[in-house]
């Protein structure tokens, strides 16, 4: 993803090399950032917090292979931070009109590209009762395509709970679907 | 496979398909670095200010000139120290017990002492000499009175170079005889 290189050459202070990083990092945090959070405005911030982190936590990197697990780990420590807060500040709810949408994207067999605002939407619709850890294991496993490994490495669970997370997830996701489609 | 699994399933593939849009990505980049600059700013700014204070240390004649000052305050306290030490142990020298009746006394009368003190040092060094305060204070006034009465003698017999002789002849005499006690 990122090479040995560059990485070496950011250590020095190199900041036009850094900007490749930034290049390459962004889609990837984004994404995770994204689904986590079902915000885009928040996506973004949790991107530039991000990097701004890995700038200053570059010698930390220890290989250039770990780089990928390294960012994410601290993409989704940062997700786990703004979750508490939007606890706090607001509980959504959702109604039949929500609904209605996803059954006509199934209806559609599922291959539908989803535009940013309504993949938030859904993603929120589904994860919204998730506790943060249940949350971070499904986008991780489910939607960003992570073997249990990578998870344990990245959310610092043991591989058990990585397991017993997503049976909840799952469990409290199909719950929904049945309940509503 | 149930229906609440085939939508489950359909539901995660499509929000896997469509990953969200990251729109202007080089806005990232450049909020990311603009920060980072920033960041770089303030702690060089703090730096500056230390430098400020505390720079005119790395001026190569100031630092000589500090160091030459540092050396010549060490050496004047070693050699005030050695010569307090010196002055320390040549009046531990010549120390006289006196037995329990020793008591503050004025400076006169200490000038006193420390004539008689080097007097009976001169004469016997090695032995230890007890005498009670007030047959010192007579003998003190006693030397005092001689002092005065014969205090042109030595002047008269420098001058006279026939006394001088006949006095220098009488000591050798007296060297000479030493009478069996």
């Amino acid at each position: 993803m990122v090479e040995k290189e560059l990485i070496e050459e950011c250590r020095n202070g190199d900041l036009h090399n850094f900007r490749k990083v930034v290049e390459k990092s962004t889609p990837l945090i984004f994404t995770v950032a994204f689904r986590m959070l079902g915000d885009e405005d928040a996506a973004y911030d949790i991107v530039q917090d991000t990097m701004v982190t890995v700038w200053q936590k570059l010698d930390e990197i220890k290989t250039a292979a770990s780089y990928k697990t390294w960012v994410y780990r601290i993409a989704v420590n940062k997700c786990y931070d703004q979750l508490r807060k939007q606890k706090r500040q607001k509980e959504e709810r959702f109604g039949e009109r929500e609904w209605e949408i996803i059954s006509n994207h199934l209806s559609e067999g599922g291959n539908t590209e989803l535009e940013n605002m309504e993949n938030a939407m859904i993603i929120n619709m589904l994860t919204n009762r998730l506790s943060p850890r249940q949350k971070a294991v499904f986008v991780l496993s489910e939607l960003e395509g992570l073997d249990s490994d990578e998870i344990v490495k990245i959310t610092g669970m043991t591989r058990s709970l990585v397991k017993a997370n997503l049976y909840y997830a799952r469990k409290n996701i199909g719950q929904l679907l049945k309940k509503y489609l | 496979m149930t229906k609440e699994n085939d939508n489950y399933d359909r539901l995660v593939r499509m929000l896997r398909n469509s990953r969200p849009d990251l729109f202007r990505p080089e806005n990232i980049e450049n909020e990311v670095i603009k920060r980072i600059q920033s960041r770089n700013q303030s702690s060089g700014m703090f730096s500056g200010f230390i430098d400020a204070l505390f720079g005119w240390v790395y001026i190569g004649w100031v630092r000589r000139s500090l160091i030459g000052v540092s050396v010549l305050l060490v050496a004047i306290f070693v050699y005030q120290q050695a010569f307090i030490i010196r002055q320390v142990n040549n009046i531990s020298k010549q120390v006289v017990i006196i037995g329990s009746e020793s008591s503050s006394v004025s400076s006169s009368a200490l000038d006193k002492r420390l004539a008689l003190y080097r007097l009976t040092v001169r004469l016997s060094p090695d032995r230890e000499i007890r005498i009670s305060e007030s047959r010192l204070e007579e003998l003190l006034d006693s030397y005092d009175d001689l002092q005065v009465k014969y205090k042109d003698l030595l002047r008269i017999i420098e001058e006279d170079p026939e006394l001088k002789s006949y006095i220098e002849n009488r000591l050798k005499e007296d060297k000479e005889y030493k009478p069996d006690i």
